[in-house]
């Protein structure tokens, strides 16, 4: 390396190269974690279950997932007694890494087919919010605070957890990730607001268990394996508090992962996320290439 | 009779001087994205304005590889063919507020001309939706608004423009072309640090009146602070129609800003009357990406509370096509905000052009530093 520094320095002196290399840079600090495949929310994770991986500033996602009849987090009678049918749910979010280590993530779940007149509307929106407590090293995981802001009417993918990450090498090209957490089953809603009067966003807080239903997400110990390839894709095992979850995600085109899994050996979900960073000004800037 | 010769004298070598200094004729004054371009070879500065870019940046650094700016020499982004500040890119970037004195004699020096600019036509969506409705979940209003600009004197813009409409399960607006906005606005830089925004005319969101903002932003300071005020009325275009309520809606809002950190987050409080008589205060978080903007806010009114967010992203491809005279191309800037609950009249608002807190920030010294990275 050492013989090749002097020219590669002198390269540096043109504003150009400069501006070259710092892209580079961004693009180089993005690929890594924005590439981060996401759970069924759309924060860095495995299939239900998120992980502390850092994603780095600027980053962000968007996409969607399907969550199975069976395991239904809202339109199902177990999770919600005021739902008559069983549907499938579609989730659709976006993730965005507001300042280093801090995200927020909107997510929009809505069911797949007819329901009842009552339950209709715009579905299940839900603002989580995540916090990098501590970045990964040599000798320590990175851990992560998740939390979800309290603004919603019986929100249903209510993710309050603390989990740890770290990434092992096995060889050059295998990664493993190993993700161990605990989620609350306390959560705060405002359980008493009905959407149709809901003019007052900061009031009718209610604290509430999330096991007083038969069916509800991440509640208890969770955690989680993931074995990458090159960044290519990779297998994935989780247990996300009441089931056992396999899986699998490869990236496409640098920037958009798909992913597969079966929930329980039941049933099949799946989601896709596209990714991008916007502190590069390659994107987004469809201004910048009309020379 | 001497003392008046030497003053011919003087005026004549002034005007050969200009001349020179500006040195070139209109249509070097319009080169790619760039419009009223002059050079200042004596001081080594150069005066441009550009409309095509949402971030002020892009093109700094077209310009800085551009032969008419030589190393060391200063950028002066004007807006609406007011120079906002002086930029110094190399060898450390640098804002210098320009004073009363140094914007009088730009002034003096280049006088206003019209001719400088393109016309310049852009493709603006509005998206106005309400969600959650049990039969239709999305209402929305939807058009394309073919925008243009003329420049009428220094700071002084005529906007106007033809609307398409493409969905509306709104309100009942019928589905005609339409004007689109068309008003007047002034925009002013009284000296170092205070700035001044006056529209009068059609405004978007169905409102017409007149909007006055007054801002004070020092560019290498952390904290800016304004006020606001309209007096606003209601109006639309039925087909073939104008029709109009009574001016008499009166919005007095005042804000602090800062900016904390490097990551240029800015943390603004504002408060006041908004439209319909409804006064409360807002908290905004705000943060400026290279390109894109993304901000957080709640805000709670004697209408209620809500929290949302806000983005204001560049609708690719930017530019479609232009020659020296005429351009056409997609808006440097589309704004949206998403409410989680919308309650009833929470803190509304109406959309002028621009709103110079926005403007402002684009151009402060800690944002277009960082995006240089050194």
């Amino acid at each position: 390396m050492a013989p090749r520094l002097p020219s590669f320095r002198s390269l540096l002196t043109s504003r150009a190269a400069r501006r070259v290399a710092l892209w580079g840079l961004v693009m180089v600090a993005s690929v890594s974690p924005s590439l981060a495949q996401v759970n069924i929310s759309g924060k860095a994770g495995l299939l239900y279950v998120p992980t502390a991986t850092i994603l780095s500033d600027g980053t962000f996602h968007a996409g969607y997932s399907y969550n199975p009849v069976n395991y239904a987090f809202r339109f199902n009678p177990d999770a919600n007694p005021l739902v008559k049918t069983r549907n499938s749910e579609s989730i659709f979010f976006v993730n965005l890494v507001v300042l280093p280590r801090l995200e927020l993530n909107v997510n929009l779940l809505r069911p797949n087919g007819p329901i009842q007149y009552g339950a209709r509307g715009i579905g299940d929106r839900q603002i989580d919010v995540k916090y990098g407590l501590l970045t990964e090293r040599a000798d320590r995981p990175s851990v992560a605070l998740i939390a979800s802001i309290p603004l919603g009417i019986d929100n249903s993918l209510v993710t309050n957890a603390i989990v740890a990450t770290k990434h092992v090498k096995i060889s050059s090209a295998i990664e493993l990730e190993l993700t161990a957490g605990y989620a609350s089953p306390y959560y705060v809603d405002r359980a008493d607001m009905r959407n149709d009067q809901n003019s007052t966003l900061f009031s009718g807080f209610v604290l509430r268990d999330k096991r007083d239903m038969k069916s509800y997400y991440l509640a208890g110990p969770i955690g989680g394996v993931k074995a990458s390839f090159s960044r290519k894709g990779g297998v994935m095992a989780e247990w996300d508090s009441q089931h056992l979850n396999l899986g699998g995600y490869a990236t496409l085109v640098k920037h958009w992962t798909v992913q597969a899994g079966v929930v329980n050996f039941d049933q099949l979900t799946f989601g896709t996320s596209y990714a991008f960073s916007l502190l590069s000004t390659k994107h987004s800037t469809g201004h910048d290439k009309a020379k | 009779m001497i003392k008046r010769s030497k003053r011919w004298g003087y005026l004549v070598l002034l005007l050969v001087t200009s001349r020179l200094v500006l040195g070139q004729s209109t249509t070097d004054q319009r080169v790619g994205s760039l419009e009223n371009l002059t050079i200042d070879s004596a001081k080594h500065r150069v005066f441009y304005e550009q409309r095509l870019y949402r971030n002020p940046m892009t093109a700094m650094l077209e310009l800085s590889e551009m032969p008419v700016a030589r190393t060391g020499s200063a950028l002066v982004p004007l807006f609406q063919g007011v120079p906002i500040a002086q930029y110094q890119l190399t060898p450390v970037f640098r804002t210098t507020p320009l004073t009363r004195t140094d914007r009088m004699d730009y002034a003096a020096a280049v006088p206003f001309n019209g001719r400088a600019y393109k016309f310049d036509f852009r493709l603006h969506p509005e998206f106005m939706a309400n969600f959650g409705n049990r039969e239709r979940t999305v209402e929305s209003k939807t058009n394309i608004l073919l925008q243009s600009q003329f420049y009428l004197r220094r700071g002084l813009v005529l906007n106007w423009g033809i609307l398409f409409p493409i969905v509306n399960d709104l309100d009942n607006q019928a589905m005609n072309v339409r004007p689109a906005p068309i008003f007047l606005n002034q925009f002013l830089a009284l000296n170092q640090a205070d700035f001044m925004s006056i529209s009068a005319g059609l405004f978007y969101n169905d409102r017409y009146g007149l909007n006055v903002q007054y801002r004070h932003a020092d560019l290498n300071s952390s904290w800016s602070y304004g006020l606001e005020t309209s007096l606003t009325g209601y109006y639309f275009f039925p087909k073939n129609d104008f029709y109009y309520q009574s001016l008499s809606d009166l919005m007095i809002l005042g804000d602090v800003a800062y900016r904390i950190g490097r990551h240029n987050v800015t943390l603004k409080v504002s408060g006041g009357q908004y439209l319909f008589n409804d006064r409360g205060g807002r908290v905004d978080f705000i943060r400026q990406f290279p390109n894109v903007e993304v901000g957080f806010y709640a805000t709670k009114t004697g209408n209620g509370s809500t929290a949302g967010f806000n983005f204001a992203i560049p609708i690719p491809p930017g530019r479609i096509v232009q020659s020296n005279r005429v351009r056409l191309r997609t808006t440097e800037e589309f704004r949206w905000e998403y409410n989680y609950s919308r309650g009833y009249n929470i803190a509304n608002r109406y959309k002028v052009g621009y709103q110079l807190d926005a403007l402002l920030r684009q151009y402060h010294n800690s944002y277009l530093k960082s995006q240089l990275g050194r």
